[in-house]
């Protein structure tokens, strides 16, 4: 980052035109356009959070006044806080662990050069494209305790002779929920991987043919470092991805079937706003995700600048 | 045939089923939610239910719009999505010829902000917002909805422009210049021409954010004339009575358009997509 901003100091001094000043205001007014928007919409309601998370705001309290960190001291102590945190964090780790490994897999199945590879390449990334919302209906049809088709393929494993409750089931329902956001997410992965995986040149591979590497040994030693980088950053976006699933969870589980098992730390917030009325505490919720996005961020920026420094070089 | 030949005729054979299946699994559901939706509701509604439809019927289709406002909330959704083009479009343009063509200070610190901006769930901001917009009597609104749209997608489409606009050569932009155009006339005589590609993919992106985004939909919009096809789609779930067969024929209408668009403009905004860098 900083490497290219001298870079950029560079070649403003040598660019120094008539009309440079000008440009330089106009770049200015263009950004500052932009984060107003953004202030107003994002930035703005963020630090409007930070600020109700030192009240006692509830819907329908009158007296609203500051109260320190008591908010915060109660999120401390919050067994439920704790456990909507242990939620998200298996969903995360799945979800990205899903997602980048069959991305992945399938991006080294389609590598190859065969007849209707586009044909292939194009169903396997229909995930992407489908809505979340229609992914949801379809999801619940299936998982229909009397007429959902999940029944028919489970009923083909020797044991399960009873239709199962699929959604309903507190042993199923993270997995479901966990399965429908891989579906969701891992094309996306593996269209990234692929695209990594054209821009490794020919040559190195005809050169490990020539002494005498096989298939296995080229994949480990050439495919993999090669793309590690790209693998990184698809972590971290998938993590990022599934920190902030509402849609697929939400209308699929609710959080439930009870005890709040598939509830995560976003849906946890919404409901602590909408359904209990309690902004102050919501909003105390809202700001430890905040702090989690940032940590997110950082990561994302890191993973980056690996990727560019090994695309460099 | 030799042994050799007919092995390689075997790895064949297995890599097609191995590809074939697989397709097969991944497309599944899609594929069920139209079978589900072209076929009278008996089949759908008996255990086990048949894999192949035996009988095609469009009723579920011809009688959606007169069980459901579907026209209603199509109008909505179009209104509230192209809003949302329209702003993050006017919006991504500028934010990302000032990140490519003008030389600034700070543009690290505001790649950080779009990041950020990237990263954030919308259930963090939607309960301040919700608040805003109750206080100055914007709630229920579609434009009001879509100018939020337009805030979170931004971050993205900004990315992806700037991925078309860093592949124009810098001399043709200054080249322009010395022609005589002023900074934002060459923005509009040459460059904007030259990466119309990368234009229509933002606008992809844009559009069906706002056509797919339920949260902040479902929350900022209150009475069910202003709905969108997201929020009227999900509120039949909740309807137990609602017959599934024009549930899936309502979600596949919905569904048929974004996935045309992401599969056409898909090579141009994967590197953007995955791009959102603090190049600098």
């Amino acid at each position: 980052m900083l490497q290219s901003e001298v870079a950029e100091q560079d070649r403003v001094t040598f660019t120094r035109r008539p009309w440079r000043r000008r440009q330089n205001s106009l770049a200015y007014t263009l950004v500052f356009l932009i984060v107003a928007y953004l202030g107003v919409f994002i930035l703005f309601p963020i630090a409007q959070q930070f600020l109700t998370s030192f009240s006692n705001n509830v819907v329908g309290v009158d007296n609203v006044t500051w109260v320190g960190l008591r908010n915060y001291e109660r999120l401390m102590e919050d067994e439920d806080f704790w456990f909507a945190l242990q939620v998200t964090l298996t969903y995360m780790a799945f979800v990205v662990v899903g997602a980048v490994s069959l991305g992945l897999l399938s991006a080294l199945l389609l590598n190859r050069k065969f007849r209707g590879r586009n044909v292939a390449r194009s169903a396997i990334a229909v995930p992407w494209a489908f809505p979340e919302i229609s992914a949801v209906l379809v999801f619940i049809w299936m998982c229909n305790p009397t007429f959902g088709v999940m029944n028919v393929f489970a009923r083909l494993f020797p044991g399960i002779e009873q239709n199962l409750n699929w959604l309903s089931d507190p042993k199923l329902a993270m997995p479901l929920v966990i399965i429908l956001s891989i579906w969701k997410a891992f094309p996306f992965t593996f269209l990234v991987i692929l695209a990594a995986l054209q821009a490794i040149p020919r040559e190195v591979y005809e050169a490990a043919e020539v002494d005498g590497a096989n298939r296995l040994q080229m994949l480990r030693h050439i495919t993999i470092p090669e793309i590690t980088p790209t693998l990184l950053l698809m972590a971290v976006l998938m993590s990022i991805f599934s920190f902030k699933q509402f849609t697929l969870i939400w209308l699929t589980t609710g959080g439930g079937p009870y005890g709040g098992i598939t509830e995560t730390l976003v849906l946890r917030i919404y409901q602590t706003a909408f359904r209990f009325f309690d902004l102050a505490y919501g909003a105390t919720l809202g700001v430890a995700g905040f702090v989690i996005v940032l940590g997110l961020t950082l990561l994302f920026v890191y993973a980056q600048q690996r990727q560019d420094r090994a695309r460099r070089s | 045939m030799t042994a050799y030949k007919l092995r390689r005729f075997g790895a064949g054979v297995v890599f097609y089923v191995l590809i074939i299946g697989f397709c097969a699994v991944v497309l599944f559901p899609v594929y069920w939610m139209i079978v589900n939706s072209i076929q009278p509701l008996a089949h759908g509604m008996q255990f086990p239910p048949p894999l192949f439809p035996k009988e095609i019927s469009l009723l579920p289709f011809t009688t959606l719009f007169d069980s459901y406002p579907v026209a209603r909330w199509l109008v909505n959704s179009l209104l509230l999505a192209g809003m949302t083009t329209l702003i993050v479009l006017a919006l991504a343009v500028l934010g990302s010829f000032a990140m490519t063509f003008l030389k600034w200070r700070g543009k690290p610190a505001f790649g950080l902000l779009l990041l950020m901006t990237q990263m954030l769930p919308e259930a963090l901001v939607v309960i301040p917002v919700y608040a805003m917009y109750r206080n100055l009597g914007l709630s229920d609104s579609l434009p009001a909805l879509s100018l939020v749209d337009a805030a979170f997608i931004l971050p993205i489409c900004i990315w992806v422009l700037k991925n078309s606009f860093d592949s124009i050569a810098e001399e043709i932009y200054e080249a322009a210049l010395i022609d005589g155009c002023s900074p934002l006339g060459a923005l509009i005589r040459t460059l904007l021409p030259l990466s119309a590609p990368g234009l229509v993919a933002v606008s992809v992106v844009a559009f069906f954010y706002a056509w797919n985004e339920y949260l902040f939909a479902v929350t900022l919009v209150t009475s069910p004339d202003s709905r969108p096809v997201a929020v009227g789609l999900a509120s039949l779930k909740v309807m137990l009575d609602t017959p599934i067969d024009r549930v899936l024929a309502a979600a596949t209408f919905f569904s048929i358009f974004p996935v045309i668009f992401y599969l056409l403009i898909q090579r141009y905004i994967v590197t953007g997509l995955s791009a959102g860098a603090v190049k600098g």
